[in-house]
This record gives C-alpha cells, sequence and structure tokens, in this order.
C-alpha cells in the first residue's frame, strides 16, 4: 500500500508527468513528455491523437511494455488492482509484474492477425493466458472431477495417474474456452478452438485476441485501435461486442483510436494527445459540444462533412527529435501567441471535469 | 565573417542523395567492425597496386611466377635474405604473398564482375519478359544452384584443364545464378509497381525502362552481395589451386602456396613449428583478404538494409 | 456373416456403416483433423515430388552437357564397366551411339545410369558405381557427426546472441561467426594438424591407426556399416571405437568452425526478426515470462529459415568435403573426388557430381516437407 492514499477511492489508474524516450540512431524521440491521465472505475477513457500523437506508446508502457529503444524516463503509473491494493506499476519488478499482465491488465491490438502466433493453435494461445493465471482455479476443477469420477487402481499409479490428470485438465481447460468463446458469440466454438489464426477471418481473429485478454478477468482493458483494420461491417460488431462484455465483466476501458465517431459511441471520457502530451480531457459530449485546445477543435472540424469542404489541419507532425518549443503545437495553430513558443502549458481545470493545457484558457 | 565548417549532419537544403551518403558514412563510422574492414580492404588494394614495386618481378620472367633461389625441398625460415623465407623448391614467399594479392584480386574482381553482368542481363529478361521465358531461366538457375560451388567447379575444371583461366571460367558458370535470382527477385518487384506501367503507356522503350528506372534500384542489394562475393570466390578459387587444380606450381597464388606447405606441417624432428612459415603466412593473408571484404560486405548490408526499410 | 453376395447389395452395407459410425464418431472426429493435417500435407508432399522430377532431370542433363565438352575418347570411359573395353573404341562407340545425334546420346547415356553404370575410373580402377559405394560411408559419418554439433551449436549461440543483442556475449559470438566463416577451411585443417598431430603428435590424419587398420585385413574387426564408430560398437570392441573417434575430432571442428558462422548468423537475425513481432508483445501482454516468449514463441518461429540453411548444410556435408576430406586424408566421397579431379578421371568427378546433385534435390524436398509440417500456413497454400 502506499501512504498515503495516491488513487481517490473510485479511481483505477492514474498516469502522472509520465516521460517515455526513444534512444535511436536519429537522436533522442521525446515520444511522451509530462502525460498524464486518470481513470475511474469501470469508466471508459478514450485516447485520440494522430500517428505519433504517443498513444500507443502510454498504453504499452502501462503494462510495462514499451518496446525498445524505448525508456521511461520519470513519471508514475499508480494502479489500484482487483483486491484494492494500490501499486505503481514502474516499479514492480519480475514476477509481481507478470502477476499483474493478463491478469489485471490486458491489451488488445490493432491488427489481430500480428497478435497470433502462427505456429500454435487460438485454443493454445487462450490456454496459454488460463493457464498462467488460473492454474489453481483449474486445477480445482480437476480435483472435483477427479472425484466425481470413479477411479479405478489403474488411475492410482503414478504414471497413468500423470497422464489421466493431465488429460483432465486439458478437458477442463477446454471447457472454459468453449465457454469464453461463446461469450466471445464465436459460433461452432469447438472447432474454431483448434483451428490456427491464418484460418481464421480477421473478425474472428479480433474476438480471439479479445477472448485472451478477457481470460482472467482484468480490471483494466486496454485496446489499441483493435476495429482499424477491420472492415466496416465488422468493426461495428466488435464494438457491439466490446461494450457487451464491458457490462458483463465490469472493467475499465482505456481505448485509443484517431476515428472521432468510435469516441462518440463508446467512451465516457475522452483525452487528446498531440505530439507526445496530453493537451485535452473531457467527458464525451463536452468535448464535442465544446472543444476548447485549437488542435481538438481542428480535428473535429477535419471529419468529413457532406456538403461542406475538406479542411485539415495546416502543417505536418513535428519530429520529435527536436520538437517545437514550448507547446508543441503551436507552429501550426491559429491563435498561437508570444508565449506557446516559450513556455509549456500545463493541464488546467477550466470547468467540471473539462482539463486543457493551453495559455489560450486559464493561466498556465 | 569567419566561414566556419559544421561537422556532423546536413540539414535539409542538400539533395537527398549526398544526405543518404552522409547517413551510410555516419553509420560506418560507428561500428568499429566496419572501420577495420575497410582497413583491410584498403590494405589488400595497396599492395595489389604496388605490387611491382614491393617485389621487383624478375626480368624475362612472367611477373606472377615466383623466383626460384635453389631447388632444395626443404623450405628456408624467414631471414635477412627472404623475408618469409621460402617455401618447398625454394620459391621466394615474399613475393609470392605480394603478387598473390594481385592474383586474388584479379580472380575475384573478374569472376564477380562477369557474374555480375551476366547475372544482371539473365535475370531482368526472366523478371521483365516473365512467362516462359522466366521459367525456363529459373529452372537453370535452380539446376546450376543446386550443386555445391566446389564440386561443380571442380567439374568444370577437369573439361577445361587445369590453370587459373579454368577457374576462373568455371566460377563464373558457378556464380552467375545467384546475382540472376536478385536481380529478377527486384525486377519482378519494381515491374508490379504502377509508374513502370506508366513509362510503358508513354512510350518508353522496354529498354530504357530497364535501364532507367529498374535497374537502379536494385543496386543496393548487387553492392552488398558483390562485396560479400568477392572473400567467397578467392576462397574457393583458393581451395581448387590447393587442390591442384588452378595455378600451376610456382605460380603466385595463395593456395597454391599453401598446398606447397603440406608436406611441413609436421615440421622436422625435435622442432614440430620448424617450418610454420610456410603455411601460416601466406593462410593469414588469404584469411584477412577474405575477412576485409567480409566485414565491409556486412557493414554495407547492415547499412542498406534499414535505409530500405525506410523508404 | 458378409458373404461376397451380400456386400455386392447396396442395400445391404448401409445399415452396417450406419451403426459404425454411431460408434466411431468421437474417433473419427479427432482422426479427421489427424488427417486434414495429413491429406494437406499428401497433395503438398505430392506436388513437391512432381516438381522433383523436373529437377533431378535438369541435374542430369547438366552434367550430360559438362560431359559433352570432353571429345568421344573421353567420353567412352563414361559408359564402359571394364577398362578393356577400351582397347576397342569402336565397338564402345557403336554400343552406347557415342556417334548419334545429342538427344539419343542422352537418353543412351541416362539408362546407363539408372542400370548402375556411371562408368570406370583408371585413377581408382574401378567402376565409379562402385567407387561411390564404397567410399560414401566415411562420409556418411564425418556428416554424421559434423552436422547435428554444427546446427546445434549455431542455433544456441544465434539464439543467445540474439537474446542479449549489443551486450559483450553478443558482440564476441558475432566476431567468433567472421572470424569463422572467412577462415579458409583448408588453412584451418593444416593449422590444426600441425599443432595437434605435429605439435603434440595426437590426432593423425586418416580415420583409423595402423593397429586397426590390421585389424580390419585380417578379419577380426567386422566392417558391417562402413561407419567405424558404429561397427565398433558393434564388434564390442572399445578401442577400436575411441581410436576412430580420435580420429573423428580434428574434421568434426574444422568443419564445425567453418558452418556454425552461417546458421548462427541466419538464427540470429530471425530470432531479432521474430523479436519485434506483435504476437510477441501480445504474448508478453498475456503474463509469459521471457523465457516461455523466447523458447515457445519466438524460437519456434525464428527456427523456419534456419531449417532450410540446416538441410542445405547437412545436404553439403554429406555431398563430401572435399577440402577437409583431402587435408585428413578421410577416406569418403570428397577425397577421392578430389584425387580423380588431378588425375582428370572424368567418370568420376561427373559420378560424384552427379550424386551431388542428386543429394541436394533430396535435401530440398525434406526441407520443404519439414516446413510442411512445422508451418501450419504452407500446409494449405
Amino acid at each position: 500500500m502506499l501512504q498515503p492514499p495516491v488513487l481517490a477511492e473510485k479511481e483505477q489508474l492514474k498516469v502522472q508527468d509520465l516521460m517515455v524516450r526513444f534512444y535511436t540512431y536519429e537522436g533522442i524521440v521525446k515520444a511522451v513528455e509530462k502525460a498524464k491521465l486518470k481513470l475511474r472505475l469501470g469508466e471508459t477513457l478514450g485516447i485520440v491523437g494522430e500517428t505519433g500523437s504517443g498513444k500507443s506508446v502510454t498504453a504499452l508502457t502501462i503494462m510495462v511494455l514499451t518496446p525498445t529503444p524505448g525508456k521511461v524516463e520519470g513519471g508514475n503509473i499508480y494502479f489500484r488492482l482487483t483486491s484494492g491494493e494500490i501499486v505503481d506499476v514502474l516499479k514492480l519488478k519480475g514476477v509481481e509484474l507478470l502477476k499483474i499482465r493478463g491478469k489485471e491488465i490486458s491489451m488488445i491490438f490493432q491488427e489481430p492477425n500480428a497478435a497470433l502466433d502462427p505456429l500454435y493453435t487460438v485454443g493454445d494461445q487462450i490456454a496459454e493466458a488460463i493457464l498462467t493465471h488460473r492454474l489453481p482455479e483449474m486445477l480445482e476443477r480437476v480435483n472435483q472431477l477427479k472425484k466425481k469420477e470413479a477411479s479405478s487402481l489403474l488411475m492410482r499409479l503414478p504414471i497413468f495417474k500423470g497422464i489421466f490428470e493431465k488429460r483432465l485438465l486439458n478437458q477442463v481447460v477446454r471447457e472454459e474456452i468453449v465457454q469464453l468463446l461463446r461469450l466471445m458469440e464465436i459460433p461452432d466454438p469447438e472447432r474454431v478452438l483448434d483451428s490456427y489464426p491464418h484460418e481464421l477471418s480477421g473478425g474472428m481473429q479480433q474476438r480471439i485476441v479479445i477472448a485472451i485478454a478477457l481470460a482472467c478477468s482484468p480490471a483494466l482493458l486496454l485496446a489499441d485501435e483493435p476495429t482499424t483494420n477491420l472492415d466496416v461491417t465488422v468493426q461495428a460488431q466488435i464494438l457491439d461486442l466490446i461494450m457487451r462484455l464491458k457490462q458483463r465483466f465490469g472493467m475499465s476501458i482505456i481505448y485509443i483510436t484517431h476515428d472521432m465517431g468510435v469516441i462518440a459511441e463508446i467512451c465516457d471520457r475522452v483525452a487528446v494527445m498531440y505530439a507526445g502530451n496530453v493537451v485535452e480531457v473531457a467527458p464525451v459530449k463536452e468535448i464535442f459540444k465544446n472543444p476548447l485546445h485549437p488542435y481538438t477543435k481542428a480535428l473535429l472540424e477535419s471529419i468529413p462533412k457532406p456538403g461542406s469542404a475538406f479542411k485539415s489541419i495546416p502543417g505536418t507532425v513535428p519530429n520529435l527529435v527536436n520538437p517545437p518549443s514550448g507547446c508543441r503545437f503551436h507552429p501550426r495553430c491559429a491563435h498561437a501567441m508570444k508565449k506557446c513558443s516559450v513556455e509549456v502549458p500545463q493541464l488546467k481545470e477550466v470547468s467540471k471535469e473539462h482539463n486543457v493545457a493551453c495559455f489560450l484558457h486559464g493561466d498556465a | 565573417m569567419k566561414m566556419v565548417k559544421v561537422k556532423g549532419r546536413f540539414r535539409g537544403g542538400e539533395s537527398p542523395r549526398i544526405r543518404e551518403l552522409a547517413f551510410i558514412l555516419n553509420r560506418i563510422r560507428r561500428s568499429p567492425l566496419s572501420i577495420a574492414g575497410i582497413i583491410m580492404v584498403l590494405f589488400f588494394t595497396f599492395i595489389a597496386i604496388f605490387a611491382p614495386v614491393l617485389a621487383h618481378p624478375q626480368p624475362n620472367r612472367d611477373p606472377y611466377m615466383m623466383p626460384r633461389y635453389g631447388f632444395s625441398p626443404i623450405p628456408r625460415p624467414p631471414g635477412p635474405d627472404f623475408l618469409f623465407g621460402t617455401t618447398e623448391g625454394q620459391y621466394d614467399l615474399y613475393y609470392g604473398i605480394i603478387w598473390g594479392t594481385r592474383t586474388a584480386y584479379r580472380i575475384g574482381v573478374l569472376v564477380v564482375a562477369v557474374s555480375m553482368i551476366l547475372g544482371i542481363v539473365i535475370g531482368s529478361i526472366a523478371g521483365y519478359y516473365e512467362g516462359v521465358i522466366d521459367e525456363v531461366l529459373m529452372r537453370i538457375t535452380d539446376i546450376i544452384l543446386a550443386f555445391p560451388a566446389l564440386i561443380l567447379a571442380m567439374a568444370f575444371v577437369v573439361a577445361f584443364g587445369r590453370g587459373l583461366d579454368s577457374i576462373t571460367f568455371a566460377l563464373i558458370l558457378v556464380w552467375w545464378p545467384s546475382y540472376a535470382r536478385l536481380v529478377r527477385g527486384e525486377v519482378l518487384k519494381i515491374t508490379a509497381e504502377d509508374f513502370v506501367e506508366a513509362a510503358k503507356a508513354i512510350g518508353c522503350s522496354d529498354f530504357r525502362i530497364m535501364v532507367r528506372h529498374v535497374l537502379p534500384n536494385t543496386i543496393f542489394p548487387l553492392i552488398v552481395m558483390a562485396s560479400l562475393d568477392i572473400g567467397s570466390v578467392v576462397l574457393t578459387a583458393a581451395a581448387l589451386s590447393f587442390l591442384g587444380l588452378g595455378a600451376p606450381t610456382g605460380y603466385a597464388d595463395w593456395g597454391q602456396i599453401i598446398s606447397l606447405s603440406r608436406n611441413w606441417i609436421t615440421g622436422a624432428p625435435g622442432n614440430p613449428f620448424a617450418y610454420w612459415h610456410t603455411y601460416i603466412i601466406p593462410g593469414v593473408f588469404l584469411f584477412l583478404f577474405v575477412m576485409g571484404w567480409n566485414l565491409l560486405g556486412d557493414a554495407l548490408r547492415d547499412v542498406f538494409d534499414p535505409m530500405i526499410r525506410r523508404r | 456373416m458378409i458373404s461376397g453376395k451380400a456386400i455386392r447389395s447396396p442395400a445391404n452395407i448401409l445399415p452396417f456403416f450406419f451403426y459404425l459410425s454411431k460408434i466411431a464418431n468421437p474417433y473419427i472426429r479427432v482422426g479427421l483433423q489427424g488427417v486434414r493435417m495429413v491429406n494437406n500435407i499428401k497433395t503438398y508432399v505430392a506436388r513437391r515430388l512432381i516438381l522433383l522430377l523436373p529437377t533431378v532431370l535438369g541435374v542430369t542433363i547438366l552434367i550430360f552437357a559438362v560431359a559433352q565438352l570432353f571429345d568421344p575418347v573421353q567420353r567412352a570411359s563414361l559408359y564402359i564397366r571394364d577398362p578393356k573395353q577400351l582397347r576397342s573404341i569402336d565397338e564402345v562407340i557403336e554400343k552406347y551411339g557415342l556417334n548419334q545425334p545429342i538427344y539419343l546420346q542422352y537418353f543412351s547415356w541416362f539408362s546407363q545410369v539408372l542400370q548402375g553404370n556411371l562408368g570406370w575410373s583408371q585413377s581408382l580402377h574401378m567402376q565409379v558405381i562402385d567407387a561411390i559405394i564404397t567410399r560414401f560411408p566415411a562420409t556418411l559419418e564425418l556428416a554424421l557427426y559434423a552436422a547435428p554439433i554444427t546446427i546445434f551449436l549455431g542455433i544456441r549461440l544465434g539464439k543467445l546472441s540474439a537474446v542479449k543483442k549489443d551486450t559483450l556475449i553478443d558482440h564476441l559470438t558475432r566476431a567468433f561467426a567472421i572470424v569463422g566463416w572467412s577462415l579458409p577451411a583448408f588453412w584451418l585443417g593444416i593449422v590444426l594438424l600441425a599443432f595437434f598431430y605435429g605439435g603434440l603428435g595426437i590426432f593423425a590424419p586418416g580415420r583409423l591407426s595402423p593397429w586397426a587398420d590390421v585389424l580390419i585385413t585380417t578379419g577380426e574387426f567386422r566392417v558391417y556399416t562402413g561407419l567405424y564408430t558404429l561397427d565398433a560398437i558393434l564388434n564390442l570392441n572399445g578401442a577400436v571405437f575411441l581410436d576412430a573417434l580420435s580420429h573423428l575430432i580434428l574434421p568434426v571442428t574444422t568443419l564445425t568452425i567453418i558452418n556454425v558462422a552461417l546458421i548462427m548468423r541466419i538464427m540470429r537475425s530471425s530470432m531479432l526478426e521474430q523479436l519485434g513481432k506483435t504476437y510477441i508483445i501480445a504474448a508478453r501482454a498475456r503474463g509469459l515470462d521471457d523465457k516461455k516468449v523466447i523458447d515457445k514463441h519466438a524460437a519456434k518461429n525464428a527456427l523456419i529459415p534456419v531449417i532450410t540453411l540446416s538441410g542445405l548444410l547437412t545436404a553439403g556435408m554429406l555431398s563430401g568435403m572435399v577440402i577437409t576430406e583431402t587435408i585428413f586424408e578421410f577416406k569418403g566421397i570428397g577425397y577421392f573426388a578430389a584425387h580423380a579431379a588431378t588425375q582428370l578421371d572424368i567418370p568420376a568427378v561427373l559420378g560424384f557430381a552427379l550424386l551431388t546433385g542428386i543429394i541436394f534435390v533430396i535435401a530440398n524436398l525434406i526441407v520443404d516437407l519439414l516446413y510442411a509440417y512445422i508451418d501450419p500456413r504452407i500446409r494449405l497454400a
């Protein structure tokens, strides 16, 4: 337990001053600079941003899976476990960390085909998740089964006992997986279980990835653009599924996307990221009704609407090896002031639940 | 105002080619192995170029034949009169090593260059015209590639007769298929791109398309392959000479020189390493030559690979 | 119960199958999955075998083409079984059609090959086919020891080097690989011989010490397979076993040092490629520990290209390591190929080349089958 309590009673996650840097040949990429995020229990937080905004890196870092050559250079990630205990994820090591990944925090990925090992059946991969975290539970079921079935003398011999128990374990896990697949609304789960990833369609693969993530009932689900690479119709199905599963499992979700439409549909609150900074955080309705940060406004305006001309944001995403000084958006901002190129604006609460990092709103 | 030359990365402005060159040089500079490779290659190139100066050829004699100073089979150790000693049959080892560098380069460069040209021509034709021509040509390369280089080269050499020319010819026949395959693969990739269709629509001749668009894109992997191959070619040629299928006895060829040491590896009674110079010295030179080119090829590959991915 | 007549009537069969299927259903379901896999492999194998034929034919055509570079008298020795036949060249030419058009000559030669007639070798004083059969076990023994060691070491080192990228171990193993790859095989052999045999007096060249050879000639030691270590076990002769083994040490070491580099390199780059992939992040995200992620997922995927290389490497070893065998006087097919080449013994050299080509083609097939076994994506292709 961390004293004094760093997370409020209903808070699930708090990311504080997160800094992630990538050490590459071209220089040091300052991918995430002093990012701040808060997540409540059972809430769905959307993270919106262009490619290179640092959203994926942030999500991966929450599980301490920052891809090399990335290094976490500072900040805290406070997380509330299912047991109620609060930990700083970044300070965990070894076995402690492994207990969290897959069990307390899970992740689903953008390309379901790439997220599955092509050499193992889909069932094998789900079983991995189950056997890593829920082994005692499965063994308990095996024991129940053993008591129920009349065990002959043969089964008491050590060699046969081992084989017998293994078979029972397989059976128990298979049953569990079938249940899980049914929850994912996958037809014919027995056959799908024994299929290889490449034998399944994109939508099916993504359901499998979700199944793996939810196999151990995590408290937090990180969704990194899970529907971006799917057909539009499948997209809708998967989104529906995720929402239904959320009802059932009650986990908090961080949903990363660049699609404002999806945000509008499923998120409670939204965080907008630009070039490694969180620039605005607000409830969904608020963001659409009253966007404050110039970047957020531009994003919303750039959504193509029938009848009006295309509006794009002038300029390009900055080079993160040598990012602009001060506010990273200032070179592209129509309202840039002198202050913007000198000081970095901090996230400030401007109205209820609505935080902005901009000198136009609130003093920095 | 004084003009200060700024080292390091260039910023915009310069043409992309210069920037790429700067990037390449920068990457090479960071890797000590690459630098070692470049130094070794330069060292051997220097020796090859200045061979006549470093070891004066004898008048009225093929400069590639090592001078003999006697007929005794017992090699003499390095000393004041012979810098590296003599081999069996009293050939001047130092002379042989120096001019052997030239031999190595002659064979290596010739085989690689001709194989590359042959490979480019055949590979481009196969890749560009596809269909039956492609199938037939690829079957042929498959069959040649089905044999290990040494054995097939041996078969050719037996047919053509002993000698360095036979070896060169045999090695060319054995080596061109790998280049053909590489070029064909690249050509297929490029012709799948739309701009080739566009060029055809404008009315560019096939030849023009191939030369101006296809080939420049295949240069980099070809260069990498070539530098890695020089080492292998020289090794294989040395092996053939060692077996007695290549250079005649007394020729300045490292493989041949090493074969002269075979009877002396057990040394003299009481001194097992008495004749170390007959096999250690030429072997070290051969080894360093091959390693230098391998390191260079590796360095080039490391540099070009991520760049290709970056594109 | 079932008489011949009864079977012929379809109506009688149906109920039989009906009950059979009810009983067998669960087993069939499981079996079908296996059968599905086998079926896919069966068609895959069939397809690969069919593709095999033209390549094998191509190999023979190439050898035949090289043979055409010689004059008819020299070529005659490709067809004869006995040197005495050379005295009546014209008869030979008539018999095998050497004065006929090329394609007829090819068929005539090919049919001779199929009958096992590869010609007569002057340098070896025996039929080429006999030379190959008697010499092959030596090469087989050498390859049997060298190949697994090289492949195993290469995979281990490659995996280690990739996992510990950019550390001292990585640099050391890579340096070792570059050195090994650049070493001339014949030179390494000589240096090792000079040091161990010349300097220390151990590990003499050849396959056996003279005293063991004597045992063979007198018949005290029965040669069953031609693989001396195996035969020593079958003869229950420990002394000969150790002797044969000691003669294998240097050649196997030479081969290993040079070829480990190749395998190690491919394994390393393959591992690095896999370690950057999303499914590895996903596996970690499931909570799997590093060891499981690397061994169970990354390494298995990384092994796929390594298998091709290992297969080709083994094939290369089986087709006779000419240089190694020559230096260590290890009398396998490579040694005699070199010997024959220097004597310009055409049938022998061509015979060995033909054998090599066939071995490689078969090795390619085996590698492809292994691929299909390991990688489920290939089976459906």
